[in-house]
């Protein structure tokens, strides 16, 4: 049976195909996202977002147009067709691209998410608790602790898309994430550390012994306390043992970004014709999917209609796929990978990852930093910059020195230099313990449009990486 | 507007239904049409620009020869915020939808928020019902019905004026969106209004290359009704960028006057002066000027006003975001401070009136989905005189920042620092502008700024889209100026 939603999807499809569009779809959602944050032990925010609309695009003769309502009713729908087709005749007329699609099979397929705990079946009352009882060990941690934030969201709800090739696909995306910041307090010395889990999972993860929000309380205060006492990271080149949370940052900010395929049409990638080539070591395989075994955010489809399949963008060390959308897939003569989504029912879709990580390999991490000689260990990260040659600066959260296999001493600073494609051909080890990780806190920013993604990998270990050198 | 008004009192009668102490209901409806046309052959660009701490922004440019790729979006987008009070605990929901079940379904979910938060001793009540004043916001009919394909076409005649004004014009960006929407607040307090507008906003970019040597310059434009001077503003980008070519090294650190032109004031201007004027902020502890009330904040000849019911202001409605009347605020006057802008909430904590100075304008999320902050209306740094030329040539030494400063945003809005890059940034010798610069580092602090104001423009223009500021041009001493 069809929803009143489909209903108005199918009239859309409809209404479009009878004012002349060669192709039409919808898009149609149905999502909350629900925000709790405590501070020192007081609930501080607690919002709620509930984001309803349906969005269509059109296609007709070699322009395309995109519209959409969130008064859903027929009329509303109706003149949002109307104004893509007058859109997609208005960028005819100014374009020289003629835009297609390349061929999919049509799909119709329907995905139910069931967890136990679901975050729409849990009250609010537990989840404010979780933040209050983060709140509670980590100040009772230690009077260095000044300042101690916890920050709950929830992103679920239903997405449908139709198109009028027959594609008719619904999945119920679901996020969840609970994380803590602590800020330690030493004379003149501020320093904080935060840790964080999240993924498309019920509430009752934060019952797993390694997730509860005491211990990721814990994790944070003292992690907090250690920096107090941290020395600088020593500047220069090392080899470095990277934990798979930086890890999935580099694979998803210095390297997905660069085999998205509308920038290698357009050029400004490095990655630019060199499907087949060698670009890092044997052990070096990145994977972007929508279904990961094991942690992420889960998507069925994307913004197409496409299934999200698994690609190796890079195999074996080898560049083996771009990540595309339709329109970028026809232009490249290439397969589509399902990579085509929008940031809501509102924006068109774009190229965007989905779960972006470093593939396992045969090391176990505690071999890999026994054989780790003089050098650091650097996890995490709050932020950097990367730039379209693959350059990046990422300033990890935490880091040690190592030497002989041991960690010494915590370090402070530390802030690691390279390029991608240098540093994909200085990996010497890669582990196998896996770990994606994803919340609804953030997200990948481009055009303007924001994405849930996850990113991750297992502990890597890496040659020559320049540390402390601010360009 | 009748329709939010009823869809808002129902929701009002439901909330006193479910049991809350008060209620308040934001009602949004806007139909925007956003064209960004983009021309000229491509040198590859883009990647990723600064990341803030924790974030990574990229932008990518479209590569096309000759003729151009236009991208366009166009909707509608409706909803309603609600602020649910029980016991001093403030509750809030919003959704993006006008349906009544879906409303009244919000209010539901506010009011279970307010249930478990904690009472907030500094909670008085919601704002009282009082006669607005002030103009309703300017409503131009043209713009309402500016079609899809008429701002295509505007956008793309800016990129050919752009592109034909020089031979080494690269690259033309134009952006426009227009749109025409209205909004409506009903409390439980009596306040039931509305008010309706337009918008049009303009953005322009312009690249140009000689040689090895790569310039770019960017303007924008923000109004409320239908502008003439799209395509002078349009030109006026490409002027800029052409105009500096043959940069010459800044040799050794300046330390002096400083000519900002009223863009590049404006946007350090809003970035700063915006938050220490934030009754919040002064509250909170977080803006020099608190307890400074009375007293010499800066030159004798800066005044500063915030007026939301200015004529064709970017930022004039009959009433703000909580329904609470706009009116006319003296902030400094001869240099001395005698008010901060309030909002309901931070009036009732210093026991006097609001304002008419919250706002749900963010930069993500549609209004809506916000609660309220205290912004200005339309903030004015009131002119004196001068073009900018008479300015450049009362300066005997000085350098002169024209456009967008990179890194603005960056700025310490609690502290006042401000560090950031200049593009188009020139030399200025015996009362002439004698040559452009490199990319230079220019740092000061904008609350000193203020106390050594040398010269003030007549120059001023509207940049609401910045943050609802109105800023001539003006000559600040003591800046310093890096390669």
């Amino acid at each position: 049976m069809s929803s009143h939603v489909e209903e108005l999807m199918d009239k859309a499809i409809w209404h479009g195909l009878k004012i002349g569009a060669s192709f039409v779809e919808a898009k149609s959602e149905d999502a909350i996202t629900r925000r709790i944050e405590a501070v020192n032990k007081e609930i501080r925010t607690v919002s709620e977002i509930h984001n309803i609309g349906i969005g269509v695009r059109v296609f007709y003769n070699k322009g395309n147009g995109f519209s959409f309502s969130n008064i859903l009713d027929q009329e509303n729908i109706a003149n949002a067709v109307e104004t893509a087709m007058k859109i997609a005749k208005a960028s005819t007329k100014k374009t020289l691209l003629k835009l297609k699609l390349a061929t999919v099979k049509p799909v119709t397929n329907k995905q139910v998410t069931n967890v136990s705990k679901h975050p729409r079946d849990v009250s609010l009352d537990e989840k404010k608790d979780l933040c209050l009882r983060q709140c509670k060990v980590a100040m009772g941690k230690s009077k260095l602790i000044a300042n101690v934030t916890s920050m709950f969201a929830e992103y679920h709800g239903t997405i449908h898309y139709s198109n009028s090739e027959g594609t008719r696909v619904s999945y119920e995306p679901l996020l969840i994430g609970l994380g803590v910041s602590c800020v330690a307090k030493k004379g003149e010395t501020i320093v904080d550390a935060r840790d964080r889990h999240g993924g498309s999972v019920g509430l009752n993860t934060f019952e797993e012994e390694m997730h509860t929000p005491e211990k990721m309380a814990e994790n944070a205060a003292d992690w907090a306390i250690e920096k107090l006492k941290a020395k600088a990271a020593p500047a220069g080149k090392f080899e470095s043992f990277i934990d798979p949370r930086l890890a999935g940052v580099l694979a998803h900010e210095s390297f997905g970004h660069l085999s998205e395929a509308d920038g290698v049409i357009i050029g400004m990638t490095p990655l630019a014709g060199k499907i087949g080539q060698k670009l890092g070591t044997e052990m070096v395989t990145i994977i972007d999917e929508g279904l990961p075994r094991k942690g992420g955010y889960n998507i069925y489809f994307d913004d197409e209609g496409v299934p999200c399949d698994r690609v190796e963008i890079l195999k074996k060390g080898t560049l083996n796929s771009y990540l595309h959308s339709r329109e970028t897939a026809h232009r490249l003569k290439m397969k589509p990978t399902g990579n085509a989504r929008s940031q809501d029912y509102s924006f068109e879709p774009i190229v965007r990852m989905r779960n972006t990580y470093f593939d396992v390999g045969d090391w176990k991490s505690e071999e890999a930093l026994d054989e780790l000689e003089e050098g650091i260990y650097a996890i995490d990260t709050a932020g950097g910059q990367v730039e379209a040659t693959g350059t990046f600066l990422f300033k990890a959260v935490r880091g040690y020195w190592v030497e002989k296999g041991e960690i010494k001493y915590p370090l402070r600073d530390v802030a690691l230099t390279g390029n991608i494609l240098e540093f994909l051909k200085n990996v010497v080890a890669v582990c196998n313990d896996l770990e994606i990780s994803s919340t609804p806190f953030g997200g990948c920013g481009k055009m303007e449009q924001r994405a849930l993604v996850g990113s991750g990998g297992p502990h890597i270990k890496v040659r020559d990486v320049l540390f402390g050198g601010v360009r | 507007m009748e329709e939010l008004l009823e869809i808002g009192k129902k929701a009002i009668n439901h909330a006193k239904e479910l049991g809350t102490d008060e209620a308040e209901i934001f009602l949004y409806g806007q139909n925007l049409t956003s064209v960004k046309f983009a021309s000229g052959i491509f040198a590859s660009r883009g990647g990723a620009v600064k990341g803030i701490k924790g974030a990574f922004v990229r932008m990518a440019e479209p590569w096309i020869k000759k003729k151009g790729l236009p991208m366009i979006t166009s909707g509608i987008k409706a909803g309603v915020g609600v602020r649910a009070v029980i016991k001093k605990a403030i509750g809030f929901a919003s959704v993006s939808s006008l349906e009544e079940n879906k409303v009244l379904a919000a209010v539901e979910e506010a009011t279970k928020i307010a249930r478990i938060r904690p009472p907030d001793p500094n909670w008085a009540y919601l704002p009282e019902a009082k006669e607005p004043k002030g103009r309703s916001g300017i409503f131009d009919k043209r713009i309402s019905e500016l079609g899809v394909e008429e701002i295509l076409d505007l956008c793309a005649d800016c990129c050919v004026t752009m592109g034909d004004h020089d031979k080494k014009i690269t690259q033309a960006i134009a952006m426009l969106s227009a749109a025409h929407g209205s909004f409506a607040v009903v409390n439980t307090n009596g306040i039931s209004v509305s008010d309706h507008g337009t918008t049009f906003v303009a953005y322009f970019g312009a690249k140009a290359k000689s040689g090895s040597e790569e310039v770019s310059s960017s303007d924008f434009l923000s109004c409320r009704a239908f502008t003439e001077n799209l395509q002078s503003t349009a030109l006026n980008t490409s002027k800029r960028a052409i105009e500096c070519f043959g940069k010459r090294s800044l040799h050794e650190k300046y330390v002096g006057p400083v000519l900002f032109e009223n863009m590049s004031w404006s946007e350090l201007f809003s970035r700063i002066f915006t938050y220490g004027i934030s009754a919040s902020n002064v509250q909170e502890n977080r803006s020099v000027y608190k307890g400074k009330i009375g007293e010499r904040v800066a030159n004798e000849a800066v005044s500063i006003v915030d007026d939301g019911t200015m004529p064709e202001g970017f930022g004039t409605a009959k009433i703000d975001d909580e329904g609470f009347p706009k009116k006319k605020t003296a902030i400094i006057e001869k240099g001395v401070l005698v008010d901060i802008l309030y909002d309901n909430y931070a009036a009732k904590r210093d026991k006097c009136e609001s304002t008419g100075n919250a706002s749900r304008q963010g930069w993500v999320a549609p209004p809506y989905a916000n609660q309220p902050v205290i912004k200005p209306s339309n903030l004015m740094l009131i002119p004196c005189k001068g073009k900018l030329e008479e300015l450049v040539s009362e300066m005997k030494d000085g350098v002169l920042l024209k456009g967008s400063l990179i890194g603005a945003h960056h700025s310490n809005a609690m502290t006042g620092d401000f560090s950031v890059t200049a593009e188009n940034a020139f030399r200025i010798e015996d009362g002439e502008v004698k040559y452009p610069l490199k990319a230079c580092t220019v740092a000061g602090n904008l609350y000193t700024a203020l106390g050594s104001v040398k010269a003030i423009g007549n120059d001023v223009r509207d940049f609401g889209f910045l943050g609802n500021t109105i800023c001539p041009s003006l000559v600040i001493d003591k800046i310093v100026v890096s390669a």
